[in-house]
């Protein structure tokens, strides 16, 4: 003990050191995990191949050589768990540039960045398929190598469970801090630890994550309008709620009702916490079904897919068959912060649109690979908002806050109505960003959230059938950090830009 | 008898006290000087300073001798240590205060007995118990259920409109043969009567009937009191007992409306957070204000349990002022039972009276199976098992020549309650229900 206190004395606040070690282990893994498509690419006799094999020689050695160098020996503090984590996603989607920029696909490394960014947090928003601001043409995505197609849905995967939680499951080389880590990357609660050792609960999570991937793809081989690659793109783009396509016109290029009712199952299903498709796995139905978020989530979902399907239907005069259809569709790719598409909900009437653009700011479970504010934030602020009143009638009741049978503490409330109010106001400030770049503000407002709740799509010019690729570089940049900024659930970047991170 | 008592806190001593009058050989084990100081200076008692978890201590205050241990330290796990050593020790009988409910649960790992632990108490509970019957049964200041809850002892105040005033008993059981109940005892200006046929019930005396369960509601018309059920109910103070009376309540088939009133913050925070259906207030509950504020007026029941008994009876007050139907006062003095009986609070409950009650009726060994000592009249009813050599067998009770100040009130023969009348007769293994006072106690046990 007085030996730990002597060392940590001469240890600096931020271990430098420490903190390029863990990252270059994780770098090394994202450089391993580009030799998938390296074979892909060599399998369909791709040119595109050596960019992967250089990014991926590059991004191992590098990150061996940091590694080796630098290993924790010492326990991980929580300044240096966030500091890793945000430095991670960052780095990681400069590396998962370079093969776009190496092929010669894009020209443009901001481009490059903006396309695995949008990967890696699983927003799902492309530059493919447009002119950008210096009038170079990106090619579309049915003209891209396939080797790259799979590196982005690939992104998508990794990132939907988490980099730094894949790399926990997979390899001890986290051991020391990695509940810091964890807890700086994972979006559920502290109760989803589902073993004693953390390292167990990621690599449970990723089976379940893994196993469920694996259904899907099936399921979506088998129909004759897919074939293998299609499959396994879609089934990792649907698992990780991304939203990238092997098609332009997304999931209503293959125009077929089986295939969108299994992409809508399991959209849906990857919006629920991954710990409580753990339980129920392991047949216990009944947590499965008592959680209150998972109930919240479902009748919410339920609502707006009456809610837009009805007026799809009443309104807009589409049949019934078609309103359920493209309504529960695009309600839960959505809601879901996955982003493909099956008809363009930007040509709707103003209500049902109107009611998708409210789904751009909920999200689904915590726990879960979707992004957004959360169900369960925003039951409790709810909840919190009936106790208000409540209150009003009597001004001297204790009354707290329920969740099913538990209590949300005080600090945890304070936490999640400031985490509401810095959400939107980030997504302002966006917005912000935007209309001072000249867009109006439909579309300001649609990229902002679209980035910010790793949606994709978003409104305006950015409408599900758009790109964009036209936001000039700046532009751009502010929309990848947004996209990180609500991956990480705000604090764990923001947290950075502090002074209180820095000083004592 | 010899008996030792562990921990000289408030029900140690309210034991001490009892048991020394009753000239028991009584010692008293605690670690506390301030707490024994005040136990020489008020008991007839041997004190002993020490743990109750060292058995040195334990055989220092007599423990290989002793016929009886009572353990009521304040803390859980002592008690059963404690009981734990004694029983190796060669006590007989092991009484022990064990708050935590989870043991006497059926599926507990450990049973008390293995913790030689004879007879588990918990007199808070015990006291919310009894609060919870007598918020049910709007008008009665007593309520004891007896004979396997087919007979009950209530207590009740006579209205001026009750019908059954001014005319002798004996008249009364004519004219209503289809409600059993009988008169054990009156309590008139102060004084206990015990009735005979020729007694007559006057309005505002405090009467208390033996009868039948189901019997129960027609009794309370008959003495002129509205049969209404209480819905909504307000409970000042969130203490042990307050707790487990909302908990109660809470699990109580019927739907309360409860509002609690405690002002520490966090046992407030605590019971809002473990009962939903509590409506936690946290103030001061004798202030008028909140009282007010919080609707005391639409109440029908006002129960105040805090530590402090002095405001129990005040806040009391204030709720019947307010025109509340039902007020129930924790009360632990004894000095002040006969006094909030005459300002008007409907009843009062005691938590060291149950707690010695459970005791007394353990020391009293053998055939009795129910000991309660009354409030306001200085009465016990006992519940008790005829044996072999009872004096009373096979004899119409009207034939029989009870001593002075006992009453038989009811019979359980093979399983059918009856109220005892005239031509009842008592048989062997048959339970029997007695009112008796205190100097004709130990005749009972001469009886049976």
């Amino acid at each position: 003990m007085i030996e730990q206190l002597e060392q940590n004395k001469y240890r600096p606040r931020i271990d430098i050191r420490l903190v390029s070690g863990i990252l270059g282990g994780l770098i090394f893994f994202l450089g391993a995990a580009m030799i998938l498509p390296a074979i892909i690419a060599l399998a369909y006799g791709e040119s595109s191949w050596p960019a992967f094999m250089i990014t991926a020689a590059g991004a191992m050695m590098l990150g061996g050589l940091f590694f080796w160098a630098f290993r924790p020996r010492e326990e991980l503090r929580m300044r240096e768990a966030f500091l890793i984590v945000a430095l991670a996603w960052l780095i990681g989607s400069m590396v998962g540039a370079f093969p776009f920029v190496i092929s010669g696909t894009l020209e443009s490394y901001t481009d490059a960045v903006f396309e695995a960014m949008s990967g890696l947090t699983t927003t799902g928003a492309t530059i493919l398929g447009g002119f950008t601001s210096d009038g170079i043409q990106n090619p579309a995505i049915e003209d891209l190598d396939k080797s790259l197609l799979f590196w982005r849905s690939l992104l998508h995967w990794l990132g939907g469970m988490g980099i730094i939680v894949l790399t926990l499951a997979l390899l001890p080389l986290l051991g020391i801090g990695g509940m810091e880590l964890f807890q700086a990357e994972y979006s559920g609660s502290k109760s989803d630890k589902l073993t004693p050792r953390i390292q167990e609960t990621a690599f449970l999570l990723w089976s379940v994550y893994m196993g469920m991937t694996a259904v899907q793809f099936l399921l979506l081989w088998i129909h004759p309008a897919m074939d293998w690659f299609e499959a396994i793109n879609h089934a990792f783009s649907t698992l990780a709620t991304g939203g990238f396509s092997t098609q332009n016109a997304s999931v209503a290029a293959f125009d077929s009702v089986y295939i969108d009712v299994i992409i809508t199952v399991f959209m849906f299903l990857a919006g629920i916490n991954f710990a409580m498709h753990f339980r129920l796995f392991t047949g216990d139905l009944k947590s499965f079904i008592n959680n209150r978020e998972i109930r919240f989530y479902t009748i919410i979902t339920l609502l707006f897919v009456i809610g837009v399907s009805g007026g799809l239907w009443l309104i807009e005069n589409q049949s019934f068959g078609d309103s359920l259809r493209y309504g529960s569709f695009q309600v839960v790719s959505i809601v879901t912060t996955t982003g493909f598409a099956t008809a363009d909900y930007k040509l709707w009437m103003p209500f049902t649109s109107f009611l998708l653009f409210i789904l751009f700011f909920t999200g689904a479970c915590a726990g879960s690979t979707s992004g957004g504010i959360k169900m369960i934030r925003l039951m409790i602020i709810f909840k919190n908002i009936g106790r208000e009143f409540k209150q009003i009638i009597h001004p001297q009741a204790v009354l707290p806050v329920r969740v099913g049978q538990r209590v949300i503490e005080t600090s945890i409330l304070k936490a999640i109505l400031s985490f509401f109010m810095v959400y939107l106001l980030i997504f302002a400030i966006g917005a912000l960003i935007m209309s001072l770049l000249g867009y109006d503000f439909m579309s300001a407002m649609g990229a902002s959230i679209a980035s910010l709740g790793n949606i994709g799509p978003g409104w305006g010019n950015f409408g599900p059938a758009d790109n964009y690729a036209e936001i000039p570089y700046i532009g751009k940049w502010v929309l990848l950090i947004l996209m990180m900024i609500g991956r990480l659930e705000l604090f764990t970047v923001l947290i950075i830009f502090t002074p209180w991170f820095w000083k004592n | 008898m010899k008996i030792l008592i562990a921990g000289a806190g408030e029900v140690g001593y309210e034991l001490g006290k009892v048991l020394s009058e009753e000239k028991h050989d009584v010692t008293i084990l605690d670690h506390r000087q301030s707490c024994l100081q005040r136990v020489i200076q008020n008991l007839d008692v041997l004190t002993v300073e020490g743990n109750a978890t060292s058995p040195h201590s334990l055989v220092e205050g007599g423990v290989k001798s002793a016929d009886l241990m009572i353990a009521v330290t304040s803390v859980d796990e002592v008690n059963i240590i404690a009981s734990m050593m004694a029983k190796r020790l060669g006590v007989s009988k092991v009484i022990a205060r064990v708050r935590n409910d989870e043991l006497s649960q059926p599926d507990s790992p450990l049973s008390a007995s293995e913790l030689g632990i004879d007879v588990l108490i918990h007199p808070e509970e015990a006291a919310a118990a009894e609060i919870h019957l007598l918020v049910k049964r709007a008008s009665a200041s007593d309520i004891v259920s007896l004979a396997d809850d087919r007979l009950q002892l209530v207590g009740l105040r006579i209205e001026k409109q009750s019908k059954i005033t001014d005319r002798p008993l004996r008249e009364l059981a004519t004219e209503f043969n289809d409600l059993q109940a009988r008169v054990v005892a009156i309590h008139r200006h102060g004084g206990t009567i015990i009735p005979r046929g020729s007694s007559v019930l006057t309005a505002n005396d405090h009467a208390f009937f033996i009868t039948k369960t189901e019997h129960l509601k027609r009794l309370v018309s008959a003495t002129g009191h509205d049969n209404k059920d209480l819905r909504r109910v307000m409970i000042a103070g969130g203490n042990e007992v307050g707790r487990l009376l909302a908990k109660k309540m809470c699990e109580d088939k019927q739907k309360w409306q409860i509002k609690l009133i405690e002002p520490d913050k966090e046992v407030a925070t605590k019971i809002a957070n473990n009962y939903r259906n509590v409506l936690v207030l946290r103030g001061n509950p004798t202030d008028p204000n909140l009282l007010v504020t919080e609707g005391i007026r639409e109440m029908d029941a006002f129960v105040s349990v805090t530590d402090d008994e002095e405001s129990n009876i005040i806040s009391c007050l204030m709720a019947k002022h307010l025109e509340v139907k039902k007020t129930v006062a924790l009360v632990s003095k004894t000095q002040y039972v006969p006094l909030s009986q005459t300002i008007g609070i409907d009843a009062i409950v005691n938590v060291k009276a149950s707690a010695s009650d459970e005791i007394h009726r353990q020391i009293r060994q053998g055939m009795m199976l129910t000991v309660k000592a009354l409030q306001g009249i200085k009465a016990e009813i006992i519940e008790v098992v005829a044996s072999d050599n009872c004096k009373l067998l096979d004899v119409p009770i009207r034939d029989l020549s009870l001593p002075e100040g006992v009453v038989l009130g009811g019979v359980l023969h093979n399983g059918i309650a009856e109220i005892a009348v005239g031509d009842s007769v008592i048989s062997k293994g048959d339970r029997v229900i007695i009112l008796a006072l205190p100097r004709a106690i130990q005749k009972v046990d001469q009886l049976f």
